[in-house]
């Protein structure tokens, strides 16, 4: 088991440095693509049936048992975050081969593709809170290097606001690493979890603010989003996709995980409350804003992390377990969105709604695939997005909390807003002036491929809600003890 | 039995929608058969369900929220089954000839007759939400059938945001009724349904959905403009089904709802004002298919008023299958009018009662339906509304027959375009299939207004499935008071006809305040995002520093304790190193020259590492030296290419004092939080622990290279990994600088 836990960080850093090795020789570099997706979800989902039937798997990395070392451990939540994670990063992986061109510069894409991966991977199986920093890193340099890779000026322009904002969050990051060795004397968080008891509690919630506003800033919530919909829009499309399902999730998992293993005292917070409300309002208000399918997406992310949040907020088992299913489901439809929007840039040359029209008429495939993740964004059933929604709303009306409620639910409805301005600018009517391209491009077969085998996952979350959820209960229920138990 | 059938319904719409231009002919059938099988099985169950035995079925879902698709065939749901699967069989043949390219549409009122059927039959309350939403977007993929025109989308949505909003609002009122009911199944919350304040706020939210779905005032806008679809599906949707979904579901819910004074006072007094407001515009309007669009509107508040007092279920069950078969044949008579003559304007038809005949004696029945003549349908239902409400509320019978005056005035002016000198010719006549399908329900409409009988069994179930009595419906009441009503509203109603009540000028106050809603709301979100996301990196920094300062600096103010044994300095060497490199940061802030300012960062990172040597870590300050001394060289070698000085912004974002007054406030800040933190460890920390083992079990002196090599090693591998996709990342940056160049 243990092997299966190490896997999904080892293989992708390896598969880096042979992609690497071997620059220039794309079939090569694709051969060890495939290899690496098909390993390392083969591990996840490995890891995902002996945590559900056999518990938290711990392993303890360079036979230094933690705190001296570092552990790495997967729970219900690690695992069924990681398996959704792969299955992304295969689907995407898959897109990217598929597009036409410019083949000089996925020669770079590969190996730093992989290390985004096992970024990824290392922030969800560690146990340890420095080691999450540095798969932040890792995740974030790789997405540093994704997004201004062959980058124009203007890209480049546009990233500058991500990278400076990311180190920025890094230093406060490294600030809150030390507040907590300095107050606690570890970094290993079961070790913490128990010596957190005994540190003051005006301490303790120091370091808990401190976190948060640091998490805050990975997962885009409100007032610290801005740096998003400024960045993702303007990159390739496979970029944007992956980045849009996995980066600010790996940041509400940290909220999620920080909230109920180390500062779980707390219990329900009215400041993540108010958090979560203005953050969706102030996503989706930016949503419904713009005139760019991308960039109505991008808004997009930041609104439905306020649902997530406020899960973590309510802090009740149903809540918590709303926002483990909410984000399973909205990995895989914001990732999808994200492919169809850019298969809609790559056929028509442009994701501007002024200029596109009619590609219900000339394009049914992709309004066939977009229209399920677009009314399952807006929480309309019998989506997967629905079931999402409604988790949280029963849990907030169990809760009493009546105006997050409110709130939501009119955001869901301005979220359906904005699907409507896409699917009426782009897909019914005419475009307002000339067509971007002259002549007409053939969706090309390996992406479309990929994205509908995205969209696909995405109804089965949907078709599979009901056990889903009910792991999510159980994910939920175990999360507090979850990494202080040793597994054999 | 009963989601097979709902499932045929989607089954046919997915293989018209695949195939359907290909299979041709056969097409036609395909879009037929689910319409028929699932009235052929509803007539088979029918005894068993007219005795009080519904036949349940069940899927389930998601278990732990209550999610099940419930299905439940009693006396209300036959009902309206029986309406979606008849009339929409004959809308659906009429689509075959009246459309020109039919295999799209018939597809979508396949789907729509899915969902509405689901809608009917389900016994659960976020089973029936599902099948509602899907009613809603195929009723706006319905309007903007023709998507070409702005008109349609905009229609579309309309009908999209106003339906969708009372749906969700009505989605909170479903969890929080199952959650004080304990159940989401109706059939159990009827049989012993809750009550208290928080049923009232549920009931209150779950009216949200009823009223705008079933279009009352103030909602009702969206009806009208719905009309841009496609004429069958007006017929379908906006007349004979999905609009009575509202009314439908408070017949559902009536017994925990009928008590409420709440429930009943809100359903009234929408109702009243719709039929009053419906009425109205529909004499206002000239143009045919509108006419009928308020004039459904007005049937709907009717039907509203009805349905909120147990003495008028039994009735509004009657006037909703009544309204069904006239109202359809009624769209579809101007569907024939229109495709006809080209025009659906009043003012340009008169005399057709010569050119179409066929379509004048349809009218001319399905109209007397309408408007209530005896020997209908209409009438029937209408007089035994009248009865009850003169028993129960004469006041409210006053309103209704009051509606039905407006009623009858506008069905005398439709029937105006058959009568009178001829004006547009018709440049051919409608289909016989047309003509067929339209006649059957209006001949329905006779048929039943003579011998009631099995509506009277019908509505009698329903009734009581609601927890209300049955009612008699003869077909001919005899001499009473609400006769004299009925009679006196035709003749009134007759006179009014030949009011001048002149055409609407400009959009329908409906209409407008929707628009003013989204353009105010489009607007606020973009002046408001213009403020969030400006686009300037100074202050989003300043936002996040203040946020720093804000959330946990509030937490520090509360947690600072003056930690005790704090020594100021402990040697005077360490002050001085310290001073030396505090005052270096500050110059940094002042020089303007950009190797100046390099050379006084390197002081700052020289003085750190002076700090690590005299606290005794050689091993730290060994590796800071070097950090320092390759930053250094780096920024000398990018220097010369860049300019001397740094460019002072003539009007920065962030002006210069919120700049100092954040500095400080962050340096304060994290010195602050340190001493608070570091004053409050209880444990020995794990540095106690490297210090011990790292010469015994990871064989060196140096602890830090132990550490990074070993004890830590995974965190030094994630690091090397970063480095490299660094170095990557800047032969790709540059790659894409030789690009620009070379173009």
């Amino acid at each position: 088991m243990s092997v299966a836990a190490l896997l999904p960080i080892a293989v992708p850093l390896v598969a880096a440095g042979l992609s690497m090795a071997l620059l220039g020789r794309l079939r090569a570099q694709r051969a060890i693509g495939i290899a690496a997706s098909a390993a390392t979800l083969t591990a996840a989902v490995w890891l995902l049936i002996g945590v559900h039937h056999g518990g938290p798997v711990t392993v303890v990395v360079g036979a230094w048992e933690a705190p001296i070392g570092i552990s790495l451990v997967a729970d219900r939540l690690s695992a069924v975050l990681l398996v959704v994670a792969e299955v992304m990063l295969a689907g995407v992986l898959a897109f990217a081969m598929g597009r036409r061109g410019d083949e000089r510069s996925m020669r770079f894409f590969h190996p730093v593709y992989h290390v985004l991966a096992a970024g990824v991977a290392i922030s969800f199986l560690t146990g340890d809170l420095f080691t999450l920093f540095v798969g932040f890193e890792v995740m974030l340099m790789a997405s540093y290097v994704l997004l201004t890779h062959r980058a124009d000026a203007a890209r480049v322009r546009s990233t500058i606001t991500y990278v400076v904002v990311g180190l920025v969050a890094s230093v406060f990051f490294l600030v809150a690493i030390a507040l907590t060795y300095a107050a606690t004397g570890t970094v290993d968080l079961a070790e913490l979890a128990s010596r957190l008891d005994t540190v003051p509690s005006s301490v303790r919630s120091l370091l808990a603010l401190t976190t948060l506003v640091v998490f805050g800033i990975k997962a885009a919530v409100f007032p610290l989003f801005f740096w998003l919909p400024d960045s993702y829009p303007a990159a390739p499309a496979p970029v944007t996709a992956i980045f849009a399902g996995l980066l600010t999730k790996v940041g509400v998992y940290a909220i999620l995980r920080t909230r109920t293993l180390l500062f779980a005292e707390d219990g329900p917070s009215e400041l993540l409350l108010v958090v979560a409300g203005a953050t969706m309002v102030a996503g989706v208000l930016g949503a419904i804003a713009q005139d760019d399918i991308k960039r109505i997406l991008s808004f997009h992310i930041v609104s439905q992390i306020g649902y997530m949040i406020m899960g973590i907020a309510l802090f009740t088992a149903a809540s918590l377990a709303a926002t483990v299913f909410y984000v399973v489901h909205h990995i895989a439809v914001k990732t999808s969105l994200f492919l169809i929007g850019g298969l809609i840039e790559d056929v028509e040359g442009t994701g501007s709604l002024r200029r596109i029209g009619g590609l219900a008429r000339s394009r049914p495939l992709l309004a066939a695939l977009f229209l399920p993740a677009a009314l399952s964004l807006a929480g309309l059933p019998p989506f997967s997005g629905f079931v999402a929604k409604l988790a949280l709303v029963e849990a907030g009306v169990s809760a009493g909390s009546w105006a997050i409620v409110g709130v939501s639910v009119t955001v869901s409805l301005l979220t359906l807003v904005s699907m409507t301005k896409i699917w009426n600018g782009a897909f019914l009517g005419e475009p307002e002036g000339p067509p971007a391209v002259a002549e007409r491009r053939k969706l090309p077969v390996l992406s479309t491929a990929a994205a509908a085998a995205v969209v696909a996952v995405g109804l089965a979350v949907a078709a599979v809600a009901g056990p889903l959820l009910d792991y999510a209960g159980d994910t939920a229920a175990g999360l507090g003890a979850a990494v202080v138990e040793e597994a054999p | 039995m009963i989601p097979s059938l709902a499932l045929s319904f989607f089954a046919a719409a997915a293989l018209l929608a695949g195939f359907g231009r290909r299979l041709r002919r056969t097409a036609v059938w395909l879009a037929l058969a689910p319409s028929v099988a699932a009235a052929a099985t509803l007539l088979a169950h029918a005894p068993r369900v007219l005795d009080g035995e519904p036949v349940r079925e069940s899927i389930s879902w998601v278990p732990s929220l209550g999610v099940s698709l419930e299905f439940s065939l009693d006396g209300a749901a036959l009902a309206m089954g029986l309406v979606v699967s008849l009339v929409g069989a004959a809308i659906l043949a009429y689509t075959v000839w009246y459309q020109r390219d039919p295999i799209p549409l018939l597809g979508r009122l396949n789907l729509f007759a899915g969902a509405m059927f689901g809608l009917t039959v389900s016994d659960n309350l976020f089973g029936l939400f599902v099948f509602w939403e899907l009613t809603t977007i195929v009723s706006y993929s319905l309007i903007a059938y023709d998507d070409r025109s702005p008109d349609a989308r905009k229609a579309g949505v309309h009908a999209l945001f106003v339906t969708a909003l009372g749906g969700l609002v009505m989605l909170v009122g479903f969890v929080v009724l199952g959650t004080e009911a304990g159940t989401y199944r109706i059939s159990e919350i009827a049989a012993a349904p809750p009550s208290g304040p928080a049923v009232t706020a549920a009931l209150a939210l779950v009216l949200a959905g009823v009223l705008t779905k079933s279009a009352q005032v103030p909602f009702h806008g969206w009806l009208p403009a719905a009309m841009a679809a496609p004429t069958p599906a007006s017929a379908f949707l906006h007349a004979a089904t999905m609009v009575k979904a509202g009314v439908f579901l408070a017949i559902r819910l009536a017994p925990v709802a009928m008590g409420n004074d709440v429930w009943q006072g809100v359903l009234l007094t929408a109702g009243i004002a719709t039929m009053a407001v419906g009425g109205w515009a529909a004499l206002r309007e000239r143009d045919l298919k509108r006419i009928l669009a308020y004039g459904t509107v007005a049937q709907l508040g009717l039907l509203t008023v009805l349905a909120a007092s147990e003495a008028t279920v039994a009735a509004s069950v009657a006037l909703l299958l009544a309204h069904a078969g006239f109202k359809a044949a009624l769209f579809m008579v101007v569907g024939s009018i229109d495709k006809a003559t080209g025009t659906r304007d009043i003012r340009e038809l008169g005399g057709l009662r010569r050119t179409l005949p066929g379509t004048w004696v349809v009218a001319v029945a399905a109209a007397a339906s309408m408007a209530g003549i005896p020997l209908t349908l209409g009438f029937v239902a209408k007089e035994a509304a009248l009865d009850a409400l003169l028993a129960a509320s004469p006041a409210i019978a006053a309103a209704v027959a009051a509606g039905a005056v407006l009623t009858v005035a506008y069905t005398t002016r439709i029937l105006g375009v058959f009568w009178g000198p001829e004006r547009t010719a018709p440049s051919s006549s409608p289909a016989p299939g047309m003509t067929a399908a339209a006649a059957l329900l209006a001949a329905a409409g006779v048929a039943f207004g003579i011998a009631p009988g099995p509506v009277e069994a019908l509505s009698g179930s329903a009734a009581r499935a609601a927890g209300a009595a049955a009612v008699a419906l003869p077909a001919w009441p005899g001499p009473k008071p609400a006769l004299w009503l009925s009679l006196g509203s035709l003749a009134a109603g007759w006179l009014a006809a030949l009011l001048p009540i002149g055409p609407r000028r400009g959009t329908a106050a409906a209409s407008a305040a929707f628009d003013a809603t989204v353009d105010g709301v489009l607007g606020f979100a973009r002046r408001a995002t213009a403020v969030l996301q400006n686009g300037s990196l100074p202050v989003y920094l300043a936002v996040i520093l203040a946020t720093v300062v804000a959330v946990p600096g509030a937490a520090l103010v509360t947690a600072a304790a003056s930690p005790a044994g704090l020594v100021p300095a402990e040697s005077w060497l360490q002050a001085a190193v310290g001073a030396a490199a505090a005052a270096a940061a500050v110059g940094l802030l002042a020089l303007r020259n950009r190797l100046g300012a390099i050379l006084l960062l390197g002081v700052v990172g020289y003085g750190m590492a002076g700090l690590f040597a005299l606290q005794g870590a050689p091993d730290l300050a060994l590796t800071q030296v070097l950090v320092e001394t390759v930053t250094l060289v780096v920024f000398a070698l990018v220097l010369g290419r860049l300019p001397e000085r740094f460019d002072r912004p003539a009007r920065p974002a962030v002006g210069a004092p919120i700049r100092v007054a954040l500095a400080l406030a962050v340096g304060v800040f994290v010195t602050g939080a340190m001493l608070s933190a570091a004053a409050g460890r209880a444990d020995a920390p794990v540095s106690e622990a490297y210090l011990e083992r790292s010469l015994d079990e990871g064989y060196g002196r140096n602890v830090v290279n132990v550490i990074l090599t070993d004890f830590r090693a995974l965190d030094t591998f994630g690091e090397i990994a970063v480095v490299a996709t660094a170095a990557i990342g800047v032969a790709g940056l540059a790659a894409g600088i030789r690009g620009r160049s070379e173009r």
